[in-house]
């Protein structure tokens, strides 16, 4: 054999080795697809049922689920939230959330909450601007003393002169506490501003002076007033079978009044412009919160936007802006947006902290974005890809029996319809390229305002 | 009458109880020492998947703090099989939850998604224990990424100085007085190799613990993890876990710092570890429910509803570690009244010890209840048990004694208590109060 011959042999082994090598590497990729299709797990399936019940005049939705002997009631009183607190009684709502877990009926406080605890029954109470929320959850062998001890707060609070003053003790500390952190600074300041004379604007704690000033009457008052039945809505799952749940109803709730005496709150007036809030404040980050208008949950707009902004801030790690200014600038722990939609005000809200020097520069690359996602809108390969997140993540919720409880509240409370499990994901599937893009125009086609908590660079400090 | 129909039904509870176990959970081992835990929860069609690694901020070379952290991250930004951001992409598309995090001990990876998804969790994660590839930008870029969360999650808190020096007076030389982030300039000295020979030594099957809840069973599990878990090689690892702590100290540590609104007094107390405490932790863990687990709690009582010193008083006992436990006492003053550090720390004091005549047979039965009565939540959201499960498991419980835990907690009697206090008021201990920036006296002004 000659050298040319040699050379030509190893030449065609070399080849052929970097052909099988190619070959190898592209078949050792994982293929997920295949995995998926060819699973053990992949025809397992599951059916949720939500029913709705009726008692004393009152409906609610019910999924039934009796696997973990565990039962959870949400509900919700529509309209009774920090927004309907009068003028000079801010702080009223959060004041009554803690006042009904200091005594009732027969137990005083350090009984009431012992007998909870051993009973375990846990009792919760909440509220934001637009409602106040309850939270009864007990094993099913203690249902009964769930129902007592939620009963008689609901109508023989205590009420003490001691715990109202412990309790306006605690929030005159919290609402100082308030002003430590960057992040609390920014959301009583974004409130402020973007909502400047409406309720919305009120911090939830109230002002030092409205807390000094709340009394027992105005407890009573604001109970009477808005825990009645026509602004009530429950969700109950877990352990318990119809008719069960029907006597809880109407154990609990049965001695309701009829009827609310407030009236809605007028609509917030929104309008942004691109405006830049400053809030000079020394911390190691700048923060921010951003706005533009967004839509109500009934709105044709709706799933469309739902998709375009989970496409662009609203999936986490995957989404545009994250991809871009975390993962390949590495300018930002994390940016994202999300969609608000209170009674009287919608919102695309988006939010992200970072050094100062970082902060300008993941601003330009953010608003590049935005104004690119107005005008282009998204590719049938994002969109499709969102689709098929959203669809597979779908059972996600029905992860705890408390949350499934609030899931059944909120889709009464948004009227998305008893049957909206079965069809959410056909909601989705339905939305097309071009409805998305129109949204996709329409709500980032609005140039956002930002509220800015820290020190500000000027450009001229950054060329330094 | 009520209340007795309940205390009856408590006991015929207990009774059907005794010998039911907490979890339907069981374990195998896989032969490159991956050891498998499977919890069963049929209520819907859910998975969590948690793999454990035995490896956390305690293990870093001195000067290299924040490398256990910042390897977490770099797990997510490819391998020579899934690249670049290929891993997030997959978990999003299969609508899975997906993230990890970093503590003293242990590093975890997660997931939460549809059980028919199950497979794709275990290819990716099983991928990612040995077949890392990263380049050197994306190891800048993830390294800003951890320096910005530090600054986020730690340094915007203006009391995070004080905590972290309090951790740091209480373990010295201790590589537990370390922050887990690693200090900012740390961070920005990582080097790229150091970080990936961590990932060779301590990423190996034989350094962790897979735990699966959700809608399975063992039958099932078990040909799915050897499928994907199985073919990859172990490696032997010896981890030496730094010294507890021993000497002896008492000592106070007094901190003003600007943006702090609301003064905070804290004593923690150096305890054994585990190892030396055996089933007496049980007994601390009761102690720290009855001085400060919630509004009814004894020190609670005490100092915010009867003397009116603090607006709120708690307790924690961390025996979550293979180190010195630590019981720690914190209260935050009611500034309504007046205030010095003094007076907060006699009156802390003061209550602690006069606690101990508090503590009746009658209120142990009552805390045991109430903990007794609570387990039941352990077995709703399938990723409570998940956690609780793979914590333990990496902090030395064998499965057994975790789901005896019920059991342990019921054994333990009143004399236990009363020496568990009895030894907690000798041990070690840091004092801590910050204050104001406003508030600082001359005499404290340093």
């Amino acid at each position: 054999m000659n050298k040319k011959k040699i050379f030509k042999l190893l030449l065609t082994v070399l080849l052929i080795c970097c052909t099988l090598l190619t070959l190898y590497q592209r078949n050792s990729a994982i293929d997920t697809e295949r995995i998926l299709q060819q699973s053990v797990l992949k025809d397992k399936t599951f059916a949720s049922h939500v029913q709705q019940i009726e008692a004393d005049g009152i409906t609610a939705y019910l999924l039934e689920e009796h696997s973990v002997p565990i039962i959870a009631l949400n509900f919700t009183f529509e309209r009774a939230g920090t927004a309907y607190e009068p003028e000079n009684k801010q702080g009223l709502t959060l004041l009554l959330t803690e006042m009904l877990m200091n005594g009732a009926g027969d137990y005083d406080a350090l009984q009431f909450k012992d007998i909870s605890e051993e009973y375990g029954v846990r009792i919760s109470f909440s509220a934001d601007t637009d409602d106040f929320d309850g939270f009864l959850q007990m094993p099913t062998a203690n249902v009964d003393m769930g129902i007592k001890l939620l009963t008689s707060t609901l109508y023989k609070p205590y009420f003490t002169y001691d715990y109202i003053t412990l309790t306006q003790n605690k929030m005159q500390t919290a609402l100082r506490n308030n002003h430590e952190h960057i992040g609390s600074v920014l959301a009583d300041k974004f409130a402020e501003i973007m909502y400047a004379g409406h309720p919305y604007s009120r911090p939830a704690i109230g002002k030092t002076e409205t807390i000094a000033g709340l009394t027992r009457s105005d407890l009573i008052t604001y109970m009477h007033q808005h825990f009645t039945k026509q602004n009530l809505i429950i969700g109950i799952a877990g352990d318990i079978t119809p008719s069960a749940a029907k006597l809880l109803i109407h154990n609990i709730f049965g001695r309701l009044p009829q009827q609310p005496q407030t009236e809605r709150i007028a609509a917030v007036k929104l309008e942004t412009t691109g405006a830049q809030h400053y809030i000079d404040f020394t911390a190691p980050q700048t923060m921010t919160r951003f706005a533009v208008k967004g839509t109500h949950r009934l709105s044709d707009d709706f799933y469309p936007l739902y998709l375009a902004n989970y496409i662009f801030g609203g999936s986490g790690l995957g989404s545009k802006i994250s991809k871009v200014i975390r993962e390949e600038n590495g300018l930002t722990y994390g940016i994202y947006t999300y969609l608000v939609a209170k009674d009287t005000l919608t919102l695309l809200v988006g939010g992200y902290s970072a050094t100062p020097d970082n902060f300008r520069k993941a601003q330009e690359m953010l608003l590049h974005e935005w104004h690119k996602m107005g005008e282009n809108g998204v590719t049938e390969q994002e969109l499709q890809q969102a689709k098929e997140a959203l669809i597979a993540s779908h059972n996600l919720r029905f992860a705890s029996t408390g949350g499934i409880a609030e899931m059944l509240t909120a889709m009464q409370k948004y009227k998305l319809g008893i049957d909206f499990l079965e069809k959410r994901n056909d909601y989705l599937r339905e939305v097309t390229l071009e409805q998305v893009n129109a949204a996709a125009r329409k709500y980032f086609g609005q140039i956002p305002d930002f509220v800015i908590v820290g020190k500000q660079k000027t450009k001229q400090e950054e060329k330094k | 009458m009520n209340k007795l129909f309940g205390y009856v039904l408590f006991f015929l509870s207990i009774a059907i109880a005794v010998d039911a176990k907490m979890f339907k959970a069981d374990e195998f081992l896989l032969d490159n020492g991956l050891r498998v835990v499977v919890v069963e929860n049929h209520k819907a069609p859910l998975i969590k998947q948690m793999l454990w690694y035995q490896v956390g901020a305690v293990d870093e070379f001195r000067g290299h703090g924040g490398s256990a952290h910042l390897l977490e991250h770099l797990l997510f930004r490819g391998t020579a099989k899934i690249s670049g951001d290929e891993f997030n992409r997959i978990m999003e598309k299969n609508g899975a939850e997906s993230n990890a995090f970093t503590s003293y001990e242990v590093t975890s990876y997660h997931q939460f998604a549809d059980i028919s998804r199950l497979e794709v969790l275990l290819a990716l994660e099983a991928d990612r224990m040995q077949n890392l590839k990263i380049s050197a930008d994306d190891f800048e870029a993830e390294r800003k990424i951890v320096f910005e969360e530090r600054k986020q999650v730690v340094e915007n808190n203006p009391a995070s100085p004080f905590y972290e020096r309090l951790q740091q007076m209480l373990w010295g030389t201790s590589p537990y007085g370390r922050p887990i982030t690693g200090l900012p300039e740390e961070i920005l000295s990582l080097k790229f190799d150091d970080t990936l020979d961590f990932y060779r030594k301590y990423y190996v099957p034989n350094n962790a613990i897979l735990v699966l809840s959700g809608d399975i069973d063992v039958a099932t599990a078990r040909p799915l993890v050897e499928k994907y878990y199985g073919k990859l090689k172990s490696n032997p690892l010896k981890r030496e876990l730094p010294a507890s702590v021993t000497e002896q100290f008492h000592q106070q540590l007094q901190m003003s710092l600007p943006h702090i609104a609301t003064p905070r007094v804290t004593r923690m107390f150096m305890l054994p570890p585990r190892k030396e405490l055996q089933d007496k932790i049980y007994a601390y863990d009761i102690l720290s429910e009855f001085l400060g687990g919630g509004e009814t709690a004894e020190m609670y009582r005490d100092l915010v509803l009867r003397k009116r010193i603090a607006v709120s008083v708690s307790t924690s006992y961390n025996y979550m570690t293979r180190s010195n436990t630590v019981f720690t006492l914190s209260l935050i003053p009611n500034t309504e009244k007046s205030f010095t550090p003094e007076y907060a720390i006699t009156a802390l004091n003061t209550s602690l010890i006069k606690a101990r005549n508090a503590l009746t047979e009658e209120r142990l039965e009552q805390i045991k209840r109430k903990i007794s009565a609570n387990m039941v939540y352990l077995n709703d959201n399938p990723q409570t048990a998940a956690s609780w499960i793979g914590y333990m498991l990496s902090m030395g419980f064998d499965l057994n004694e975790i789901q005896n835990y019920e059991n342990k907690l019921n054994a333990v009697q009143l004399k236990d208590v009363h020496q568990a206090f009895d030894e907690l008021l000798q041990a070690s201990d840091i004092i801590g109060i910050l204050l104001p920036s406003s508030d600082i006296r001359r005499d404290h002004d340093e």
